[in-house]
């Protein structure tokens, strides 16, 4: 009885404050403060881990020193990041100050009026040498919103062993990588049952766009103030039926599955390349280099068999970036990466505009680059080292290309119009046909 | 943050002395009809039931199969999940997902966040709702035919699109990022089944039971408390269940209500665990998985006997 | 068990989630004391329940009626003003074909599941009540286990069952069952094979609850109504249909009931297939297509209300029935 009278109260309780929380909910302080004191607080929201904390720590103590006031970083997941996004950036009490957004998703919010203009700091920020794609991606007209954070490409992988014993070399042009794949993919030098010379399964269209792009093809194209579906171009066409001629001939990865952990059908010996980001290496598990290492197994001992496998693993894995039309260039890839940008909302433009500043300076771009992310600014990049994972990641960035800057861009992708797509040129469909009903969908969504 | 724990925990120890037990309750009919069936003369009825039993076993393997791949795949390191020929039994497994699960001290963070949230949301719910369930089994008055039906029509409607009003009006009151504003809308969203629910387990007790307390000197309320709400546990005990699960699985909301890293409730913390931007290591998840299930499974088990007898009571009585 | 891995509010639940058997027997020991009771009392008792209804899920419910009738998307979450549409979005969505193909589709789903998961369900709960001890704590506890263990997990064991390349059903048919053909055969690719796996998901998460309520249901038909009947020599199959049925009637409508709602409005098992390689486009049904909507909030309003007007259409008659049987 008592346990229960107690919860009444409580939830009485409960309802009350939620009923006279609306008083209390002003909290003083957030007003621009011309003078910040440690008290004043600007949150930063950077997704996932890729911002390490060496980073992080940079920002805060940098931060610090320059304003005197105070960093708060708070770490969000991708996944679900765009109703967080849709919800927080619209209210002044919860918004970040300064916020990470993913490439494709940037053009929405950008269009949304979600961010803060920043016109006028974009050439104090480094201007015409920070990625392009990116600033285009996060502009409308004139006006910039959002700038590149950083970026990541694809490169391929692939097994050295297999290559050597199916007598293949490493491709390149276009033409000869997919020639690689169905010659890999016919010697299967180790018997494998169902073996991939390219994993390459049926909706994964960011790794089949590099074709599209180098016959000369696009997604969607600007006409005046509407956008128009491009599937249907004859360059396009083209790009599809090697697209096509791959999956049929060079890959025999499901067409009911995604672009998601191509390095576990690698490691398991079932494919000779797949394409990813480059920090897909961490995630190269080869069985003939595994010492068994237990996860959480600090020891130096485990930490040196680690290392050792690591090794061996880079060793019997090349990397290449996807060769162009031409020998000798790379392929324009699709770039993986993110923006940033100051909410509309934020209550400290002034001191956010403040962190923009330490975001985009020499020292922080450098680290950024140090640490294996393509910087905003493209000055800086050759900091990324050169060691083949960064020579290959660099090639790729450097000509990568984004999907189109069109408003409702993320509608197409929510509605999974291309892995539809991708799925049926897998599937072996019509290509003309596929491609005009789906630039029909494309110009239906994005207008 | 300090909150009550689960209502549950303490069902059975709310009930006073002298209260009778739920199975003295006049019930309709005596025997129940599973035992007049299981009452079968014969021999050969004694080894069809055995038969049958077999059967039930059978089923029960096939249908919990894939909790066993889940917690078979806990104690695999991942590379070893997916791999041309699976692993049916983690014979060589490893502890390691699991330690990784609770050395993560957000593990623990998400862990209290939850507990609270769960438990303030069940007990508002399951209160609010007992009253409700009073008011429509209890009580006859003007509106009540409509206020049944408006109840099983707020369970009708598609609330996909609905975490935009509901962030925006917990917004206007602070209470984005708070315990409170997130259990607010748990509330909303159980009370409309436990109200249904609670409704057939009040109208099976018959006041009769009450008027006899007031002719002993209790007070109208004091009868109440003291002799109906014991009778009530398992029904409360049933709701609870559904509440629970409700609250302690709930995903979309929190999302956008706890932002607040170190707020984040177990299901973000779990969907945490999956990555964007490197390779998810899938035995941890699983394993971070199992564990929130245990508490589920756990409290389960402990109310399934009362659980079973409370749907009962309020199955056919209305 | 809401649908933490994808994002549905929580009072989208899905079928697993669920009220329990309302009850559905006019009261035979319970008259209403009408004079007993101050008039107000009974609104005061509703009072804290309708406040958190009202305020956190009928009020936004009411926005989001007010905004079907608007355009009101992202922008307008940043400022820029709602225009006032009428009916446009209404008419948008009822003129596009692919909308009723959707409604279509879903209906089917609804009704097939929900007839598959009641009798399932109902031969389980008589199954439970006929075996020994050991082995229906055995069953209880499977069901258990399935109805309460976290969405995201539970679905992605399944998504690996079904993999086209490591799916556990694959090598099974394909090792032990000699079945070759079926070694990297493609679950998902065909809209049929697609809601086939659903269904077996959807089916197996539905089950438990049903099976549980129903089995409560048979313990509490009364053992003397039985023997009588057998006594007048009726058989064990007639003793079924002619006693048992008719006294859980009331249960099993409640529980049909629920099973409609949540079978139309189904949506995390959707899209977590959807997204695990099923063709989108082919696969929709209304709680996913809803959701491809919602950065189009406007739209998704009207959806949800024309959800709501199909739901009432294909349950007014159980809740006629059920209201009739209640004495309201």
């Amino acid at each position: 009885m008592r346990i229960v009278r107690k919860a009444a109260v409580l939830a009485i309780g409960a309802l009350a404050l939620t009923a006279c929380s609306n008083g209390t909910a002003e909290e003083p302080g957030d007003d621009a403060p011309a003078t910040a004191d440690a008290d004043t607080e600007i949150t930063l929201w950077l997704n996932g881990g890729d911002t390490n904390d060496e980073l992080r720590q940079y920002l805060i103590d940098t931060f610090a020193a320059e304003t005197g006031a105070t960093l708060v970083i708070e770490e969000q997941d991708w996944n679900g990041l765009v109703p967080r996004l849709q919800t927080a950036l619209t209210s002044a009490e919860q918004t970040p100050d300064v916020v990470e957004i993913g490439n494709t998703q940037a053009p929405t919010f950008t269009n949304a009026g979600a961010f803060a203009d920043l016109t006028e700091l974009y050439a104090e920020l480094g201007g015409e040498t920070l990625l392009q794609g990116f600033v285009e991606a996060g502009s409308v007209g004139d006006q910039v919103f959002a700038l590149p954070y950083y970026s990541g490409a694809r490169a391929v992988f692939y097994n050295k062993d297999v290559f050597a014993a199916a007598g293949v070399e490493v491709p390149t042009t276009l033409e000869e990588f997919t020639q690689a794949a169905i010659t890999l993919q016919q010697a299967n030098p180790n018997g494998v049952a169902n073996f991939s010379g390219f994993w390459f399964p049926g909706q994964d269209w960011y790794n089949g766009l590099p074709w599209i792009w180098e016959h000369g093809g696009e997604l969607a194209v600007q006409e005046g103030d509407q956008w128009a579906g491009a599937l249907s171009s004859p360059e396009s066409q083209e790009g599809l039926t090697e697209i096509q001629r791959l999956f049929t001939e060079g890959t025999n990865a499901p067409r009911d599955a995604d672009s998601n952990e191509p390095w576990v059908p690698f490691n398991n010996g079932e494919a000779a390349m797949f394409s990813a980001p480059t920090w897909a290496r961490w995630s190269i598990d080869l069985p003939e280099c595994n010492k068994g290492v237990a996860a959480d197994d600090t020891s130096d001992a485990a930490n040196a068999l680690r290392a050792e496998q690591q090794a061996c693993n880079e060793s019997k894995t090349g990397i290449f970036p996807l060769p162009g039309m031409e020998a000798g260039t790379p392929a324009t890839v699709f770039a993986g990466g993110s923006n940033i940008a100051i909410p509309t909302m934020s209550e400290n433009q002034e001191l956010a505009q403040e962190l923009l500043r330490i975001i985009f300076s020499d020292d922080y771009q450098t680290m950024l680059a140090q640490n294996g992310l393509i910087p905003a600014n493209t000055d800086l990049a050759s900091a990324l080292g050169d060691d083949v994972y960064a020579q290959a990641a660099l090639a790729a960035a450097l000509d990568a290309k984004l999907t189109p800057p069109a408003e409702r861009w993320a509608d197409v992708e929510g509605e999974r119009l291309l892995e539809d797509f991708f799925q049926q040129v897998a599937s072996g469909a019509d290509i003309a046909d596929a491609a005009a009903t789906t630039d029909q969908l494309i110009a239906d969504t994005l207008n | 943050m300090s909150a009550p724990t689960a209502p549950m925990n303490g069902g059975p120890a709310t009930r006073p002395a002298g209260a009778p037990q739920p199975a003295e309750l006049p019930a309709p009919g005596t025997a129940p009809a599973a035992a007049a069936l299981q009452r079968r003369p014969g021999g050969r009825g004694s080894v069809a039931r055995h038969l049958l039993g077999l059967l039930a076993v059978v089923i029960a393997l096939v249908w919990v199969f894939p909790i066993y791949w889940m917690i078979s795949s806990s104690f695999l390191p991942t590379n070893r999940l997916r791999t041309p020929t699976p692993t049916f039994f983690p014979v060589d497994g490893t502890l390691a997902n699991f330690r990784a699960v609770f050395s993560d001290p957000t593990f623990a963070a998400s862990f209290r966040v939850s507990i609270v949230v769960t438990g303030i949301t069940l007990v508002a719910a399951i209160l609010f709702a007992f009253l409700a369930a009073l008011a429509v089994s209890r009580f006859r008055f003007r509106g009540r035919k409509s206020f049944i039906v408006a109840v099983l029509v707020v369970q009708m409607i598609p609330a996909e699109g609905l975490f935009i009003s509901q962030y925006q009006m917990l917004d206007s009151w602070g209470l984005v990022n708070h315990v409170l504003g997130l259990t607010l809308v748990y509330v909303a969203a159980i009370v409309p089944f436990t109200i249904w629910m609670l409704r057939g387990f009040v109208t099976g007790i018959p006041i009769e039971l009450e008027e006899a307390g007031m002719v002993d000197g209790l007070s109208r309320t004091g009868a109440f408390f003291r002799i109906t709400f014991p009778l009530l546990a398992p029904g409360l005990v049933a709701s609870g269940v559904y509440g629970f699960l409700q609250a302690w699985n709930e995903y979309t909301l929190a999302l956008v209500v706890m932002t607040d890293p170190s707020k984040r409730t177990l299901p973000l913390w779990l969907q945490g665990l999956v990555e964007a931007n490197r390779a998810t290591d899938w035995g941890v998840v699983m394993a971070g998985a199992t564990m929130i299930a245990v508490p589920v499974i756990v409290f389960f088990l402990f109310v399934q006997h009362r659980m079973t007898s409370g749907l009962v009571a309020g199955a056919v009585k209305g | 068990m809401p649908g933490q891995s994808t994002g549905r509010p929580v009072a989208a639940a899905p079928p697993s989630m669920s009220v329990a058997p309302a009850p559905a027997v006019p009261p035979r020991t319970t008259p209403v004391r009408r004079s007993r009771v101050p008039r107000l009392g009974g609104y005061a008792l509703l009072l804290p329940a309708t406040l958190p209804i009202a305020v956190g899920l009928g009020y936004p419910l009411v926005v989001q009626l007010i905004r079907s009738f608007q355009e009101y998307g992202l922008a307008q979450q940043f400022g820029r003003a709602a225009e006032w549409v009428g009916i446009d979005n209404y008419v948008a969505l009822l003129t596009d074909g692919y909308v009723w193909t959707v409604i279509a589709r879903s209906v089917a789903f609804c009704l097939a599941n929900a007839a598959l998961t009641m009798a399932i369900g109902m031969a389980l709960a008589v199954l439970m009540s006929r075996v020994g001890r050991a082995a229906r704590i055995t069953l209880q506890v499977a069901m258990l286990l399935a109805w309460g263990t976290p969405v995201l997990a539970t679905m992605t064991v399944w998504q690996w069952l079904f993999d086209s390349q490591y799916g556990v059903i694959n090598w099974l048919l394909a090792e032990p069952f000699g079945m070759s053909g079926m070694r990297y055969h493609s679950w998902l690719i065909e809209p049929l094979s697609f809601y086939g796996v659903a269904t077996v998901i959807v089916v197996w998460m539905s089950v438990p609850f049903v099976v549980f309520t129903v089995y409560a249901g048979l313990l509490q038909v009364p053992g003397e109504t039985l023997e009588a009947a057998q006594l007048d020599g009726a058989s064990e199959w007639k003793r079924f249909w002619l006693v048992v049925i008719p006294m859980v009637r009331p249960v099993l409508f409640v529980v049909a009931l629920l099973q409609i709602i949540w079978d139309l409005r189904v949506f995390t098992q959707i899209y977590v297939l959807q997204r695990a390689g099923a063709p989108t486009r082919e696969t929709h049904l209304l709680g996913t297509y809803i959701y491809s909507l919602a950065k189009e909030f406007s739209m998704a309003g009207a959806m949800a209300t024309i959800m709501l007007v199909l739901t009432l259409a294909l349950t007014a008659f159980y809740i006629r029935r059920m209201l009739r049987e209640e004495e309201l």
